[in-house]
């Protein structure tokens, strides 16, 4: 298992890939909060800080933490974990990983373990230095790193690494990552979407409304939204604990697929 | 030293079968050349054999399957892709990705290089690497810690000549130390010069293994050629001789079944001049050609003139 955490970090830490896109995740990040902290400092010199209500959360979050927007963030790291396989069937990687490592379950479990590790470092790194650069516009308003915020980076840790994990079993599943990036973005996006207009615009459908808080990605961004936070676990809306067991379920599910898959196929 | 054995390798896709039933040996100290058309499931076997594929049978590196072998490169080096590394990761990179996760020491990773003639492009990604080159450092990896097997699947595509030369010389020099080399190629004149024994499959089954030399022995190409002004008279005393087959052209006889000497001192007995007597000994791509016909998966048919004018 040890050589296996060897070949895994070495692995990530020795493709661009990772430092780009780790890179692009922290100054996105860090420019989207500072741009948000100047826009409502500015706001706040004039008219007064009267509501700073979830705005700690709101600015280490990349206003995630909203429930309005997904986690950019969050999707730009999943990206790392797409790849953590992709490569290793687009470019035949899987059979050299094999003959170097020949246990298939330490090989599974290094991916899915150094990938959380990495995203959930490049997250937190993230964060940290978004509620820094924000205090300079807000300091005089709010404690950006208040007890609100402290709580939202963990649960942004929490949401990074499960999203990272699902696009990872996507692509270890279907031995695509151009399939599992398109489908990454667009379950939330269009698919979710799509289901939510079924059921608003089929009135049979429209009494059981309720039950679409259970869409993965719906559900996962109750964990992060601090506007909307329901009291029951699994109640309408669904608290943060009940949209983050949801979410981390159907990744679960998906992981297990995977490393079903994996120890079923040929490499 | 390690005794590789493949004991009943079976593999069907689909229902069609790609590898049935197939057992051999390869010995240390041999360089063994793994040959078959293509298609023939040269490539399924080797995986099959790193249990990289799932199938029938197994395979047995000094009693052990690769799958339980501890630091496996260690012990078995393999070469299976054409280019198998991602095209951006730096070379030495990559040698050191898979060091690590066999505990080889990063210094290795700088000999091998070396050795392979790759130290010059060591910090360069291999997505600017010519075929040869992305072979070498293929094949680079495969010799990384120092194992006492190699397997190899067409490790001279994309080499020149010269390179191909010194991949015969490489293999032969590791065989010599004693470690089992088995290695597929399409190139039977180097795999002629190359080869100690042969494992040859036809569709999926053994058709020979063995030395090479007993392969082309068997082949029917090896006759001897005997031109004489009575060659009538020696193909009546021949044929009278069991398992030999005799056939004349004028003044020239072809017989298979006996061997020059004998035919020399028959000659001799009967006062039959001879004015040439040779033994015509067939080559190992003939004697590949004639085992696996038939057992080619893609035949490739001759066309017709269409007339178009």
């Amino acid at each position: 298992m040890r050589n296996a955490f060897a070949y895994e970090l070495m692995r990530i830490r020795t493709i661009r890939s990772t430092w780009w896109l780790s890179g692009l995740a922290v100054v996105v990040g860090v420019l989207i909060s500072s741009l948000f902290a100047l826009a409502v400092g500015l706001e706040f010199s004039r008219t007064g800080a009267d509501d700073t209500d979830g705005l700690s959360a709101a600015v280490v979050t990349q206003l995630a933490s909203t429930g309005v927007i997904p986690s950019l963030v969050g999707f730009l790291l999943a990206m790392i974990g797409i790849f953590a396989w992709g490569h290793e069937y687009r470019h035949g990687m899987i059979r050299a990983s094999l003959t170097a490592l020949n246990s298939r379950s330490s090989l599974w479990i290094a991916k899915y373990v150094v990938c959380a590790a990495w995203v959930a470092a490049v997250a937190l790194v993230t964060m940290v230095l978004s509620g820094l650069v924000a205090m300079i516009f807000l300091q005089r308003y709010t404690n950006v790193f208040d007890t609100q915020a402290f709580g939202i980076i963990g649960r942004e840790l929490v949401y990074v690494v499960i999203l990272t994990w699902l696009g990872m079993a996507f692509t270890s599943v279907t031995r695509s990552q151009a399939f599992a990036l398109v489908a990454v973005f667009l379950w939330p996006l269009l698919i979710e979407s799509l289901i939510h207009g079924f059921f608003l615009l089929v009135p049979g459908l429209r009494d059981n409304e309720a039950v679409l808080r259970f869409l993965p990605f719906g559900a996962g961004t109750k964990l992060l939204d601090v506007f909307d936070e329901g009291h029951q676990v699994f109640g309408d809306p669904l608290s943060p604990l009940g949209g983050g067991i949801v979410f981390a379920t159907v990744a679960v599910a998906l992981m297990l697929a995977s490393y079903l898959l994996f120890e079923e196929r040929d490499a | 030293m390690a005794l590789i054995e493949a004991r009943g390798l079976g593999k069907t896709y689909a229902g069609k079968v790609a590898v049935h039933d197939l057992s051999f040996d390869v010995r240390p100290g041999t360089v063994t050349g793994f040959l078959g058309p293509n298609g023939s499931g040269k490539s399924t076997t080797m995986r099959l054999m790193l249990g990289l594929d799932h199938g029938n049978g197994g395979t047995r590196f000094d009693g052990l399957p690769f799958t339980s072998l501890r630091e496996p490169m260690r012990h078995v080096g393999a070469l299976l892709e054409a280019k198998p590394f991602h095209p951006t990761r730096k070379a030495r990179s990559h040698l050191g990705m898979l060091a690590v996760a066999n505990r080889i020491p990063l210094s290795r990773v700088d000999q091998v290089l070396d050795q392979l003639g790759l130290a010059e492009v060591a910090r360069k990604k291999p997505k600017t690497f010519s075929l040869g080159m992305g072979q070498r450092l293929g094949l680079a990896a495969a010799l990384l810690g120092d194992p006492h097997t190699l397997i190899l699947d067409e490790p001279a595509n994309g080499l020149d000549p010269q390179g191909i030369q010194w991949m015969r010389s490489l293999l032969r020099s590791l065989a010599a130390e004693g470690r089992s080399v088995f290695v597929s190629s399409h190139l039977l004149s180097e795999m002629a010069l190359m080869a100690d024994e042969l494992v040859v499959i036809g569709r999926g089954s053994l058709i020979a293994a063995g030395p090479v030399a007993d392969f082309v022995k068997s082949a029917s190409h090896n006759a001897v050629l005997v031109r004489s002004p009575q060659a009538a008279e020696l193909m009546a005393i021949l044929a009278k001789r069991p398992d030999v087959t005799v056939a004349r052209d004028h003044e020239e006889l072809r017989i298979t079944g006996v061997d020059a000497t004998v035919i020399g001192d028959l000659a001799f007995e009967h006062e039959i001049r001879l004015h040439e007597l040779a033994t015509q000994v067939a080559t190992l791509e003939e004697a590949f050609l004639e085992a696996t016909s038939g057992s080619e998966e893609y035949q490739a048919h001759p066309t017709q003139s269409a007339g178009l004018g």
